[in-house]
């Protein structure tokens, strides 16, 4: 991205040289409205060409579209000019403080510490994540791993795309959302781990937001990538490519991806570790006249024949159909302003079934095939605006949705004298939300920043099948009804600048959440980690959190750290429990139920330095430690100490980066409420290497991962699938 | 979305229903009958017809008769009945109830009968009847009956030989979910006596087996007697295939060898 910007600010440094018109922009405060005084204006060789006056305005060369808007105490801004921009909103530091904010872009010289860059585009989005401290990924294979932040995974987090509620349909959560977006439709990512964004998201969970690229008013640009790795066969070809008129953008991505069977190290091949996968985000943007615009994004994604090795099945088909309307107003500082509307829409499709396995000898379910189909289909809408009240502005947001799942699995016997068995998973499972939230923001000093968020939603979680419904009616003797609740959540947020550069944060969250649709309507859904067979239950209290996070920042040129402790305690804790009079030595059950108390405590560091301006180093660490308190047994698939240490050094149109990958045993296991084994900790070391050619308008990278081919698994790999042994990956990028 | 698609579906329908039906008036409480022809006698110039929920089978049936003369139904007052298996050497006959008026006002009349064996080589069935009209009038006859044979009924004996039959009475079709499960009790006396048992303990166990030497039961409520041999209580099955359900009676303290249905359990 940096070497794109540079590139355009050469080109309008160059056709700036007679400067004929020019035209005024205002630099305001995003919060107050109010200018912003001697901010910088910064050309693309870091030179300030203009600085804005006492009511924030400048005059800007017409020709100048790109450029960087620099104000102590406000987050740096790339501005890409539009004709119909007059004022540039600029957000103050302390308004980031306390969230974490991370960008997938590349080649970001400041070692901002909220901006992740990733050296690895070329790979899986997964890869990305796992090496972002307090993320780990639940795996069950090479493909679609499964997000946790903070040992907490599925339910008990968000997990977005551009804001939109989506459901996965496996079942076996073979699908998680992540797995329907590639990193080269993704413009970035924005993780809350502590959840203190209670008002947009509508909970106090902790959210992964995948935020796609989107049409952009910028020069016609064309992107591709083309990369193969061994011993996999891992090849990717993937196209970017984003044209604008005055009016109109258009943007277009797409990526095709195929694996073979990795090896692990010493090279043993896993099989059933293959994929294949095609993904493309199309999307246009009109600007109307209002000087409000209306966007249309629509992602496709479809996997076939990917294995799961710590399954029982693999999946033949995976679809996805993402469609999103949205309607931007501009700001108007009206009493009552509407900021954003969005409309969305989605499909998931999953096929997957056991032919290609030897049904023969595996532990459950032996003799018999088993294929399965699942499918969710929601709508939604996200209102979000401004409102001024008592002569407090704060922002205000409104969700909505509606989504349907079913899921069902047939049960086919190599005996041809028994009879075909059919079940279904999920039937006709309805879930409903609306949520209301408003985000308050009270500047008590210039450094003492006070936010406060409060969420009040309802839900209603129910089936539109009589007969399903009938059994859990039987398995509680209850009457069935569809389970309608509010719930209710809240964040207030304290944030202190003691200096400029440093920044203290405590946040304190309250979350209600009611289980998902497989806790309170899942049935005989298989959970790989403890072979048991869950039900739902319908009847289940709401799980209610409360949440503490300390950070601590400290950002200076060079130089950042930023350490984060956090405590929660979970109540109702929502867990599975052993159904001991229909369970035997084949077939054990349980069913959900609100399982006491548990806490989850831990913290991440991460620290970047950077060294005579061509030598960067990164250090990530993060811990959780989990404990369901009223069983007195640590909590599953909880990561241990885990982290990366990476060291970058630029030279000339050359970049190195070495980095080593690390996790500690992890004995802490879960043995009353799951069945875990320990796992052996590890330190693997990577090595790329980026060459810059034709001014950047070519890159090669050569990339060698886990060097020493050491044999490892990670805690969160299901089964103790491991990772893949010594790699290498060559990998072209052309832009224009 | 099949179900949002679906519910709207039904919205529409139910409004164009309920716009129909203000116009239109109901006057039957039979519609709810939806009844297979079995057989039709006449005698006397009375056609007796009887017909029932689907075609008989072993296991319990509920019968519905009628009578017609000239086209016209005839009103019933009272009604016997007596089922008869004529073996050859011998004949014996089945545990029913007497037919009692379906409903005020219906001219049908329903019994029901439990049907020991299937009709074939074995021998047949016939049932005797005798009905009285309203006006008096004494129509006596028997009518044939074909009987096929099915997994809901089955027969046990207690160690001194007393023999007891168990009829699955519901659900006739289990599917998936709760089902709510009758059985009947009857024992005999003798070739022509079958009274129902209404004090035994009903123990059952549903089982699905997956092959392989591979199964698992479900959640289920245990039977309990309601009287006149009918015994109450719920299978929850948690998918289709073919189940089986133990059953073992004990009667008077002497717990009687056990009997297994097994049937297939549809999905919807």
């Amino acid at each position: 991205m940096k070497t794109i910007i540079n590139l355009f600010l050469v080109i309008f440094c160059l056709s700036t040289a007679s400067i004929a018109q020019k035209r005024t922009i205002t630099v305001l405060d995003k919060m107050s409205k109010e200018p912003v005084i001697n901010a910088h204006i910064i050309d693309g060789d870091e030179k300030v060409f203009a600085v804005t006056d006492v009511e924030g305005k400048v005059e800007i060369s017409l020709e100048r579209e790109i450029f960087k808007i620099h104000s102590l105490g406000y987050i740096e801004s790339i501005i890409v000019l539009k004709e119909t921009d007059d004022i540039i909103y600029l957000i103050p530091t302390i308004l980031q403080a306390g969230q974490s904010v991370m960008v997938y872009a590349y080649g970001e010289k400041k070692a901002n510490i909220k901006d992740y860059q990733s050296t690895q585009s070329h790979h899986t989005l997964d890869h990305f994540l796992d090496n972002i401290d307090g993320v780990a990924m639940i795996q069950r294979g090479a493909f679609g791993w499964e997000p946790s932040i903070r040992g907490q995974s599925d339910q008990r987090m968000n997990l977005n795309i551009d804001g939109m509620q989506i459901f996965k349909a496996c079942v076996d959560k073979m699908d998680p959302i992540s797995s329907y977006i590639e990193s080269n439709n993704l413009s970035k990512l924005q993780i809350d781990k502590s959840g203190s964004s209670v008002a947009e998201n509508g909970n106090g969970n902790s959210t992964i937001n995948l935020i796609s690229k989107k049409p952009d008013f910028a020069p016609f640009s064309l992107h591709l990538t083309s990369g193969l790795r061994v011993p996999d066969q891992y090849r990717v070809l993937a196209l970017n490519s984003n044209y604008a008129t005055e009016t109109t953008a258009f943007q277009v991505s797409g990526s095709i991806k195929k694996a073979d069977d990795f090896s692990a190290g010493r090279g043993s091949v896993i099989p059933n570790t293959q994929f294949n996968k095609m993904n493309l985000n199309v999307g246009v943007k009109q600007l109307l006249p209002s000087k409000n615009s209306v966007e249309v994004n629509f992602i496709t994604d479809k996997a076939t024949d990917v294995g799961y090795p710590a399954l029982l099945m693999d999946a033949t088909k995976a679809l996805a159909n993402i469609l999103r309307v949205q309607y931007n107003w501009r700001d108007t500082k009206a009493p009552f302003q509407l900021t954003t509307a969005m409309l969305y829409g989605n499909t998931i499709r999953h096929w997957m079934d056991d032919d290609s396995r030897d049904v023969t000898q595996r532990e459950v379910m032996r003799n018999m095939h088993m294929p399965m189909y699942g499918s969710t289909g929601t709508i939604g809408s996200k209102i979000t605006g401004e409102a001024t009240a008592l002569n407090h502005r704060f922002e205000w947001f409104l969700n909505g949705f509606m989504s349907e799942a079913n899921g069902d699995m047939w049960m086919i016997s190599l005996d041809p004298n028994v009879e075909d068995m059919y079940i279904y998973n999920m039937d006709e499972i309805v879930t409903k939300n609306v949520s209301l939230g408003g985000r308050h923001s009270f500047l008590l000093s210039p450094s003492f920043l006070v936010k406060i968020e409060e969420s009040a939603s309802f839900t209603s979680l129910g089936t539109n099948s009589d007969n399903y419904a009938s059994m859990f009616e039987s398995l509680y003797n209850k009457a069935y009804a569809p389970r309608n609740r509010m719930l209710f959540s809240g964040s207030a947020t304290a944030i202190w600048f003691p200096k400029d550069n440093w920044s203290l944060s405590l946040s304190s969250i309250y979350s209600e959440r009611l289980g998902n649709h497989i806790e309170l309507f899942g049935h005989y859904i298989y959970n790989y980690v403890d072979g048991y067979f869950y039900d739902g239950n319908p009847w289940l209290k709401s799980e209610k959190s409360v949440n503490f996070e300390l950070n601590s920042t400290v950002e200076v040129e060079n130089h950042s750290l930023s350490l984060s402790v956090f405590h929660k305690q979970y109540f109702d804790y929502i867990s599975g429990k052993e159904v001991s009079d229909i369970s035997n030595n084949d077939f054990q059950f349980k069913q959900y139920q609100n399982l006491g108390e548990a806490i989850m405590l831990g913290g991440e560091v991460r620290a970047i330095n950077r060294f005579w301006d061509n030598l960067k180093t990164e250090v990530r660490a993060s811990y959780t430690y989990a404990q369901n308190t009223t069983l007195n047994d640590p909590l599953p698939m909880i990561p241990p100490l885990k982290g990366l240490n990476s060291i970058t050094y630029n030279f000339d149109t050359n970049n190195i980066t070495a980095s080593m990958e690390w996790a500690v045993a992890q004995t802490r296991i879960s043995k009353k409420s799951s069945t875990e084994s320990k796992t052996d900790g590890h330190a693997i070391f990577n090595l790329v290497y980026t060459k810059s050619l034709f001014d950047g308008s070519l890159s090669a990278i050569v990339e060698f991962k886990n060097i020493f081919d050491t044999y490892y698994s990670e805690h969160t790999s299901i089964a103790s699938i491991p990772e893949a042994g010594r790699n290498g990956m060559l990998t072209l990028k052309y832009h224009y | 979305m099949k179900s949002i698609l679906k519910q709207s579906h039904i919205l529409v329908m139910a409004g164009l229903f309920l716009a129909f039906n203000a116009c239109s008036t109901s006057n039957s409480n039979e519609e709810d009958l939806s009844l297979t022809p079995i057989n039709t006698v006449v005698i006397d110039g009375y056609t007796v017809k009887l017909s029932a929920l689907d075609k008989l089978e072993t296991g319990d049936n509920y019968l519905f008769w009628e009578l017609e003369k000239e086209g016209k139904s005839i009103d019933i007052e009272t009604m016997t009945v007596m089922p008869m298996m004529d073996m050859g050497t011998m004949k014996h006959a089945a545990p029913f109830k007497t037919p009692k008026r379906y409903k005020e006002r219906n001219r049908y009349f329903e019994g029901m009968i439990v049907f020991s064996m299937p009709s074939g080589d074995m021998g047949s069935w016939t049932i005797n009847f005798t009905i009285t009209t309203k006006d008096g009038q004494t129509i006596e006859g028997s009518i044939e009956v074909n009987i096929a044979s099915s997994w809901r009924f089955t027969s046990v004996k207690d160690k001194d030989g007393k023999g007891y039959f168990i009829t699955w009475a519901k659900p006739s079709v289990p599917k998936m979910g709760n089902n709510n499960l009758a059985i009947l009790v009857h024992t005999k006396e003798s070739m022509m006596s079958f009274p129902a048992v209404s004090d035994a303990e009903v123990i059952i166990y549903p089982f699905m087996d997956m092959g392989s030497g591979e199964g698992h039961s479900t959640n289920f409520t245990a039977p309990v007697s309601k009287g006149n041999g009918l015994y109450e209580g719920s299978i929850n099955y948690s998918m289709s295939g073919t189940w089986t359900t133990s059953v073992q009676l004990v009667v008077a303290n002497d717990t009687l060898p056990e009997v297994i249905f097994e049937y297939s359990v549809k999905a919807k």
